[in-house]
């Protein structure tokens, strides 16, 4: 990502500001906590599907801005994530908070296990590499019938009612942001910069390359596995097609672009951006797609670091840390 | 255990089908080792030229596999603008700028063939794709033979322009520095440019032979991304004799996987070796220069 985001705006380590951070998380996680009981289910959906994707777009982020990783694999972890947790959930009957835990180490532990070969090259191979691995997993899937093969697994139990997933989602969000703001806010975000902007450079001062872009492909892979467990959860039955579809891959992607690469409100305001246009296009199924593609070239050229990159240069709000 | 017969007929049959394999993957590999650009439109350049085959077919009554310069002309021709309009002003920006460009792109075109031509899955329905040729006790189908003639000719028809042509001396300068090419007075756009339309016209051809001997749909392109990337990396990035030897290994091991651990492991086989090949033989396993 050298080129493309190394003139972004800069928010350098200040602790102090982090605990700002900390404290405005922790009070929009008690705020929102609460919004069930005044949000109708429509609401709530699209809530729902703000947080997830507010997780993946996170930890994407995280890859792409800070680590110099583009990955095109989101939905390898969104699709192992549902599995494992449908795994756990009809054969031990955990309770959820543990599933999604479990979820979350084994998204980090398949990522640990395969950046060997993503890693061995750089750059556009990583990308490359994170496409197959989705596609590998996905075929996997369809193919061994232990796995439910192409028709998928149902959940055995219910799921729970909308408004106790709505807070699950929020607490995966809220989990996904602090993990990144802890991130952003300590000496790791001087070291995740030095390996995106050279890696080299950064490996002549003391930094071990291989290990940041490993703790960043981790972080975001859990992460992606989290938010995958909890959506199977809500969806109640799974199937290869749509849980390691592309899809994920594309959206969490869109969401990133259009909000900022390696900005900090980058993934919130993509996430809700992308959610708002899903919701003005329902009614053109047949053009969401190639509207959404539209957008995202436009973006590229011309708003190199997205919708909050834009109104950073705008006067009025220059001084709003991005 | 399956007769002897039925073993070599799976292989040959893997070896014809790995040399358009090869053509399909053949844009991905110059294209990449030219602009280092993955160009996630691939897959779909190639359904382009899948549909651009079955509606010249319907329009001109002529086969298809007559009409490939034409559909080859058509494709590289489509590729211009896509090149001057949406690649050439990201060239000063990282590569991920006109990799995520073309991802666009390709979900455009899907989303766009989908509308123009409904989500049917179809087919270049001629005679001879469903004849099949014996030798001995190899059978296999008589279109393989023909997409494999074809293809095979077409990328030593861009080897020799590779290694042969003034054109090609260019394309090899600024695969291997593009700004000391540009140094010496190579126009490094105007070869960019030339082999983005090159690749898209192998992928017109291409996609016409997978038209003519499998069933395609709108959104094919994203499975045959994946399976040509497979042969782009085991043949070595950007070289097109790798690509070659590449897509007939693939081929190969494709239909021996497939016939050993049943059909639905073919692309399975395909994934997990082009991880193999990505952690241990980075640069392909005939690590052989750039083109």
């Amino acid at each position: 990502m050298s080129e493309a985001v190394a003139s972004c705006p800069r928010s350098g380590y200040a602790p102090a500001r982090g605990l700002v951070e900390v404290a405005a998380l922790v009070g929009a996680l008690a705020a929102l906590w609460f919004a069930p009981d005044f949000a109708g289910d429509y609401w709530l959906q699209l809530g729902f599907r703000t947080c997830v994707y507010l997780a993946l777009a996170q930890g994407w982020n995280l890859m792409a801005g800070s680590a110099g990783l583009v990955s095109l694999g989101t939905s390898c972890f969104v699709g192992l994530g549902a599995y494992v947790a449908f795994g756990v959930l009809n054969h031990l009957g955990t309770p959820l908070p543990l599933v999604l835990l479990i979820c979350a180490i084994t998204g980090g532990a398949l990522a640990a296990l395969v950046s060997p070969a993503l890693f061995r090259l750089r750059g556009l191979y990583f990308t490359v590499g994170t496409l197959a691995l989705a596609e590998l997993l996905r075929l996997l899937m369809v193919n061994v019938s232990a796995f439910g093969g192409a028709t998928g697994i149902f959940l055995q139990e219910d799921p729970p009612a909308l408004p106790v997933l709505f807070r699950y989602a929020l607490v995966v969000a809220f989990v996904a942001s602090l993990a990144i703001t802890l991130c952003a806010r300590t000496r790791a975000s001087v070291i995740f910069r030095a390996v995106r902007d050279d890696e080299d450079a950064a490996a002549q001062m003391g930094v071990r390359p291989y290990r940041v872009k490993l703790g960043a492909f981790v972080l975001a892979s859990a992460l992606a596995a989290m938010a995958g467990g909890i959506q199977a959860v809500k969806l109640g039955v799974i199937e290869p097609y749509g849980m390691f579809g592309l899809q994920w891959s594309i959206d969490v992607l869109s969401m990133v672009i259009i909000g900022g690469v390696g900005l900090r409100l980058g993934p919130l305001v993509g996430a809700l951006l992308v959610v708002a246009l899903g919701e003005a296009l329902a009614d053109y199924p047949e053009a969401h797609i190639a509207i959404a593609g539209v957008i995202l070239i436009v973006l590229i050229r011309f708003a190199p670091h997205g919708v909050v990159g834009l109104a950073a240069k705008l006067p009025l709000t220059r001084r709003v840390p991005a | 255990m399956p007769d002897i017969g039925v073993i070599s007929s799976t292989i040959v049959a893997g070896v014809l089908l790995g040399g358009i394999l090869a053509l399909t993957a053949l844009g991905l590999s110059i294209v990449l080792g030219v602009m280092r650009l993955v160009n996630l439109a691939h897959g779909d350049f190639l359904v382009v030229g899948a549909y651009a085959g079955l509606f010249f077919l319907q329009f001109t009554g002529i086969d298809p596999l007559l009409g490939v310069p034409v559909v080859a002309v058509f494709v590289g021709v489509l590729a211009l603008p896509v090149y001057r309009l949406l690649l050439a002003p990201l060239a000063d920006r990282g590569a991920e700028a006109r990799m995520m460009t073309m991802f666009a792109v390709s979900i455009i075109l899907e989303n766009a063939f989908v509308l123009a031509f409904s989500a049917d899955t179809r087919s270049i329905a001629r005679d001879y794709a469903t004849v099949a040729l014996s030798l001995g006790p190899v059978t296999f189908p008589l279109i393989y033979l023909i997409g494999f003639v074809i293809s095979v000719s077409l990328i030593l028809t861009v080897h020799w322009l590779v290694s042969a042509t003034a054109f090609g001396r260019d394309l090899r300068a600024s695969a291997v520095d593009a700004e000391a090419a540009a140094t010496l007075g190579v126009d490094v756009k105007r070869v960019q440019m030339l082999t983005f339309s090159l690749g898209a016209a192998c992928a017109g051809v291409g996609g016409t032979l997978i038209g003519a001997a499998f069933q395609f749909g709108p959104s094919s392109g994203g499975a045959y991304l994946l399976n040509r990337l497979a042969v782009v990396v085991l043949g070595g990035l950007g070289s097109v004799i790798g690509t070659l030897a590449g897509g007939i290994a693939l081929g190969a091991l494709q239909s021996i996987g497939g016939l050993t651990l049943g059909d639905g492991y073919r692309d399975l086989v395909g994934m997990a070796l082009f991880l193999l090949v990505l952690a241990f033989r980075p640069d392909g396993f005939l690590a052989r220069g750039r083109t």
